[in-house]
C-alpha cells in the first residue's frame, strides 16, 4: 500500500497540474461570457509542443539548453516531497520547510538565468522583474510557513500536515492571517494577477512569459509544464499546511481516496479564486507590487506574534 | 465663401485663386517662413499638411503646398512656393516644429532638400532603398525595381550609466502591424522612445497616379483598413469638388450613418482593448463583442464588414430600407443600454482606473505644438473636429456642433473621449435615420474634372481628421493625390507621451492612441 501511495505521490503533481490550468482558463472564460477551450487543452498543448521541432539561438549557452530540465526537475522533486493527499508518507530527507522553499528558489534562479542567456531584451527585463518579485516574495513565503511550523512544532511538512493542533482549529486567527499572506505569495510565485498576466500577448508587460519567450518545442513544453506544476505545488501547500482537513493519515484505500478528493476540492477553490480575481480586476502597476508583497510579510509577522499571545 | 474674412489671411499684394474649400496663393520661397509663422501663430490656423507636386513637365517647377485650416471660416488657406531650377527650399522647422516630418518626407520622396532642417534621415523608406531615387517624381516609373542598397539608420542615443536599450518589433507577439520601437530605459523607466516605421510602405501615393478614378476610391479604402470608409469618403468628397458633382441629400445622410458606424465599431474595439491591456479581461471581451455587433451590422447593410465599396463619386451604392431603419433604431436602443452597463462596471473598478489615470500623459503644449488631432487632441482639451469645423455630408444639416473633450491628456482621458463619442455617434445615427430624406442615393452624372484645379477635403475618421489633397493637370486628369492619415500627425505624440512612464505601461499608452502603421507608411 505504501509503495502504491508513493508512486501516486510521485506522479500526482505532473499528472494533474495541467488540469488545474485548464480549469482556471475555463472559469475565466465563463466569467467573461465566453465558451473557452476544453479543460484538457493544456494537456494537448504540452503534447503538441513535445512533438514540435525546436529553434535554439546560436548565442544560447548550456544554461539555456539545460535550464528547462532543472526547472522541471525541481518541480517534480518538490511535488513529491510535500504532503498532497497522504500525511503518512513521512520523508525526512527532502520535506523540510527550508529545503522546499529554496529548491523552488533554485528553479526560479535557473529560469531567470535562462531568460537572460540569449541576450534578448525581453528575457533581460523579464528576469530582472522576476528577481524583484521573487526576492520580495521570499520573506512572506518563509514567514507564512514558519507560522505554521511554530504552531505544529516541526519544520517537516508531512509532520505539519499531520499535526493534531491544526485539525482542532485552535489558533485559528494566526493560521488565517498566515494563509492570507501565503495566498499573496502564491499569486506572485505562480505568475498570476495582479502580479503577472499569463494570458497576455504584450511582451513589454510580461514577467514569466517573457523569460520563456525564446523557448520552443520540447523545452517550451517542459517550461509550461513546470509552471503548471508550480501552481499545483503552491495550491497543495496552501491546502494541506493551513487546512489539512481530509488528508489521509493511514495507508488505506479509503484514506487515500478521501485525501485525493479533499485536495482536489481545495485546489478547485484556489482555481476559482484565481479565476475570479483575473476576471474582475486589472493588473497592478509594477511598482505597486512590492506594497502587496510587504503586506504578506506583515500578515505573517502578525500571525507569529499572535501565537505567542494566544 | 466669405471673401472678406478670407482676405485677412492673405496679404493684399498676393493674387489668390479660389477653389471650393481652398484659397491658394503663390509666395516667394524667401517669404514662406514668415507667412506660415504668421498664419499659425498670429492668426491661429492649423497646419494640416505640407506636400509637394512635381510639375516640371507642365510648369517647369516643383510646387510646395502649405495647407492651413481656418475652422471658423470653414476654409483652407494654402500658400505655395515654386521651385524653379533649384531643389532646395527653406525649412520651417525652427518656427513650426510639426513641419519637420512633412519636410523629411518631401526630402525622401521628391529629393528636395529642406535647408535648415535638424534631421536629414530619410523617413518611411529604409536603408535598402537607394538614397538617390525619389519615387514621387514624375520621371520615376512606378514599376521600377531598384537594386537593394545597404546602409545603417542612426537611432537617437541616450548616454549614461545604467541606460539600456530595448528594441521591440517590427514583428510583435500580437497580431498587429509591424513597427519598430527603440526604448532607452533606466530600470523600468522610459527615458526616450523612438519609433521607426515604414515597414508597410506600399507606395500608395505613386499608385494613385497610375489608376483610374474609380480604382482610386478602392485604393483609398485600402490605406488604413479600420478607417476604410472615412478614407473613401474624404477622397470621394475631393472628386465631387473637382467635378462639381452635387450629392443627393439622402446620400449625405447615409454617409453620416455609415461613417458613424465605423467610428462606433472602432471605439467599441478600442475601449475593450484598453481594458484588456490592463488585464481587465471582462471589459476586454465585452468591447470585442460590441465591436463585432456593429461590424455585423455593417455587413448586413452593405455586404462589407469594413464598409468597402460603399462610397462612389456622387453618392453611395447601398441604401437603407425603411424596414431596416426601424430595426436599426431598436438595435441601437439595446446597444446603448448594453454599453452603459459595461462602462458602469468599468468605472467601478478601482484597479482599472488606477492603471488608466495618470498614465501616458500628453502635455497640452506638446499637443499644440505638434498639431495633434483626433482622440489624442480632444483628450487634452483641443476642441477640433472636422465634422464641426468643416461640415461635410449631412453633419451641417443635422446640426452637429459639439466636440467631446477631456482635460487630463492621460490614457483615462482618451478612454473617456471615446466613451463620450460613442454616445454622440449613436445619437447622430438615430438622428440621421429619423431625418433620412427620400430620393436618389447617387448623382447620375458622369464626373468630368476641372482643369488645373485643387481640392482639399477633411473628414473626421475615428482616430482624427483625414485629409486629402488632390490636384488635376491641364487636361483635367488627376495628377497628385496626397492623403494624410491622422496617424501621421499623432505618432510623434506617442513618442512624447512615453518618457517618464514604466515599460510595462507602454502597451497601454500605445493602445490608447491606437495609431495606424499603414496609414502612416502609405
Amino acid at each position: 500500500m505504501i509503495t502504491f501511495a508513493w508512486i501516486l505521490q510521485l506522479i500526482f503533481v505532473p499528472m494533474l497540474s495541467p488540469l488545474c490550468i485548464g480549469i482556471i482558463r475555463k472559469i475565466k472564460a465563463i466569467l467573461q461570457n465566453r465558451q473557452g477551450a476544453p479543460i484538457v487543452q493544456p494537456y494537448t498543448d504540452i503534447w503538441k509542443l513535445l512533438h514540435k521541432d525546436e529553434v535554439v539561438s546560436s548565442d544560447a549557452s548550456w544554461i539555456f539548453r539545460y535550464a528547462p530540465f532543472v526547472v522541471f526537475g525541481v518541480t517534480i522533486l518538490v511535488g513529491a516531497s510535500i504532503p498532497l493527499f497522504a500525511s503518512f508518507l513521512q520523508n525526512t530527507l527532502t520535506s523540510d520547510l527550508l529545503l522546499i522553499v529554496y529548491s523552488l528558489a533554485l528553479g526560479t534562479f535557473f529560469l531567470a538565468l535562462a531568460g537572460m542567456d540569449t541576450g534578448s531584451a525581453f528575457g533581460g527585463f523579464a528576469s530582472s522583474r522576476e528577481m524583484t518579485v521573487s526576492a520580495l516574495a521570499e520573506g512572506g513565503f518563509i514567514l507564512a510557513l514558519l507560522t505554521i511550523s511554530l504552531i505544529a512544532g516541526t519544520t517537516n511538512l508531512f509532520a505539519i500536515s499531520n499535526a493534531e493542533i491544526l485539525h482542532t482549529g485552535k489558533l485559528f486567527l494566526p493560521v488565517v492571517l498566515a494563509f492570507t499572506g501565503f495566498c499573496i505569495v502564491l499569486l506572485a510565485e505562480t505568475g498570476r494577477f495582479p502580479f503577472d498576466n499569463p494570458a497576455t500577448h504584450l511582451e513589454l508587460t510580461m514577467i514569466h512569459e517573457a523569460m520563456i519567450l525564446e523557448y520552443s518545442g520540447k523545452r517550451l513544453a517542459l517550461m509550461e509544464w513546470a509552471a503548471a506544476n508550480k501552481f499545483l505545488i503552491f495550491a497543495a501547500l496552501g491546502a494541506n499546511l493551513f487546512f489539512p482537513y481530509g488528508i489521509g493519515e493511514h495507508p488505506t484505500i479509503e484514506a487515500i481516496t478521501v485525501g485525493i478528493v479533499a485536495l482536489m476540492l481545495k485546489t478547485l477553490g484556489f482555481c476559482l479564486g484565481i479565476g475570479i480575481i483575473e476576471s474582475s480586476m486589472a493588473k497592478f502597476r509594477f511598482f505597486r507590487l512590492p506594497d502587496l508583497l510587504i503586506t504578506s510579510v506583515i500578515l505573517s509577522a502578525v500571525a507569529i506574534g499572535l501565537i505567542q499571545i494566544l | 465663401m466669405d471673401a472678406k474674412k478670407i482676405a485677412q489671411y492673405i496679404s493684399s499684394q498676393k493674387k489668390a485663386k479660389n477653389f471650393d474649400t481652398a484659397t491658394v496663393f503663390q509666395v516667394l520661397a524667401s517669404e514662406i517662413k514668415e507667412i506660415t509663422s504668421d498664419l499659425r501663430d498670429n492668426k491661429h490656423l492649423q497646419l494640416k499638411l505640407i506636400t509637394a507636386t512635381d510639375e516640371r513637365e507642365e510648369n517647369g517647377c516643383f510646387k510646395l503646398w502649405y495647407i492651413f485650416a481656418a475652422p471658423t471660416e470653414h476654409v483652407f488657406i494654402v500658400p505655395y512656393i515654386e521651385l524653379k531650377n533649384t531643389e532646395e527650399f527653406p525649412s520651417l522647422m525652427s518656427s513650426i516644429e510639426e513641419a519637420g516630418n512633412y519636410e523629411r518626407k518631401i526630402q525622401t520622396f521628391f529629393g528636395l532638400t529642406p535647408i535648415g532642417h535638424f534631421d536629414n534621415r530619410p523617413l518611411i523608406l529604409h536603408e535598402n532603398w537607394p538614397s538617390d531615387l525619389y519615387p514621387l517624381r514624375k520621371d520615376f516609373n512606378w514599376n521600377t525595381k531598384p537594386e537593394e542598397s545597404q546602409g545603417t539608420y542612426p537611432f537617437q542615443k541616450v548616454d549614461g550609466e545604467g541606460i539600456y536599450e530595448i528594441p521591440v518589433g517590427p514583428i510583435h507577439a500580437g497580431i498587429i502591424e509591424p513597427g519598430h520601437f527603440r526604448f532607452s530605459v533606466v530600470g523600468e523607466e522610459i527615458m526616450l522612445l523612438e519609433a521607426r516605421l515604414g515597414f508597410v510602405h506600399k507606395g500608395v501615393e505613386k499608385i494613385f497616379e497610375t489608376v483610374s478614378p474609380h480604382e482610386m476610391i478602392k485604393l483609398s479604402e485600402k490605406i488604413s483598413g479600420d478607417s476604410s470608409y472615412s478614407h473613401s469618403l474624404a477622397f470621394s468628397n475631393a472628386l465631387e469638388q473637382l467635378s462639381d458633382t452635387v450629392v443627393p441629400k439622402r446620400a449625405d445622410h447615409l454617409r453620416v450613418i455609415y461613417a458613424e458606424l465605423e467610428r462606433l465599431a472602432n471605439h467599441f474595439g478600442d475601449i475593450g482593448a484598453i481594458m484588456l491591456d490592463t488585464g481587465f479581461s471582462f471589459g476586454g471581451s465585452h468591447g470585442a463583442r460590441l465591436r463585432e455587433i456593429i461590424i455585423r451590422m455593417e455587413e448586413r447593410l452593405t455586404g462589407s464588414r469594413f464598409l468597402r465599396g460603399v462610397n462612389i463619386c456622387g453618392g453611395v451604392t447601398k441604401d437603407i430600407s425603411s424596414e431596416e431603419k426601424n430595426n436599426l433604431i431598436t438595435d441601437f436602443a439595446i446597444i446603448t443600454k448594453d454599453f452603459s452597463e459595461l462602462i458602469e462596471i468599468a468605472q467601478d473598478s478601482a484597479s482599472l482606473l488606477n492603471r488608466l489615470k495618470g498614465t501616458g500623459v500628453l502635455p497640452y503644449t506638446i499637443a499644440q505644438k505638434q498639431g495633434a488631432t483626433g482622440v489624442a487632441a480632444k483628450a487634452v482639451g483641443i476642441a477640433h473636429d472636422a465634422r464641426v469645423d468643416f461640415p461635410y455630408a449631412a453633419y451641417g444639416a443635422l446640426h452637429f456642433d459639439t466636440v467631446e473633450t477631456e482635460q487630463s491628456g492621460d490614457v483615462y482621458a482618451r478612454f473617456c473621449v471615446r466613451i463620450k463619442e460613442v454616445y454622440a455617434s449613436i445619437n447622430l445615427i438615430t438622428k440621421a435615420l429619423t431625418a433620412l430624406p427620400s430620393g436618389p442615393i447617387c448623382a447620375n452624372t458622369k464626373p468630368i474634372f476641372k482643369k488645373n484645379a485643387i481640392a482639399i477635403t477633411l473628414v473626421e475618421g475615428w482616430r482624427g481628421d483625414i485629409l486629402y489633397f488632390v490636384t488635376t493637370d491641364s487636361k483635367g486628369k488627376i495628377s497628385r493625390v496626397a492623403p494624410r492619415d491622422p496617424s501621421w500627425v499623432n505618432w510623434p505624440l506617442l513618442e512624447q507621451s512615453a518618457p517618464g512612464n514604466i515599460v510595462p505601461d507602454f502597451p497601454l499608452i500605445n493602445k490608447s492612441f491606437n495609431l495606424s502603421y499603414t496609414g502612416n507608411d502609405l
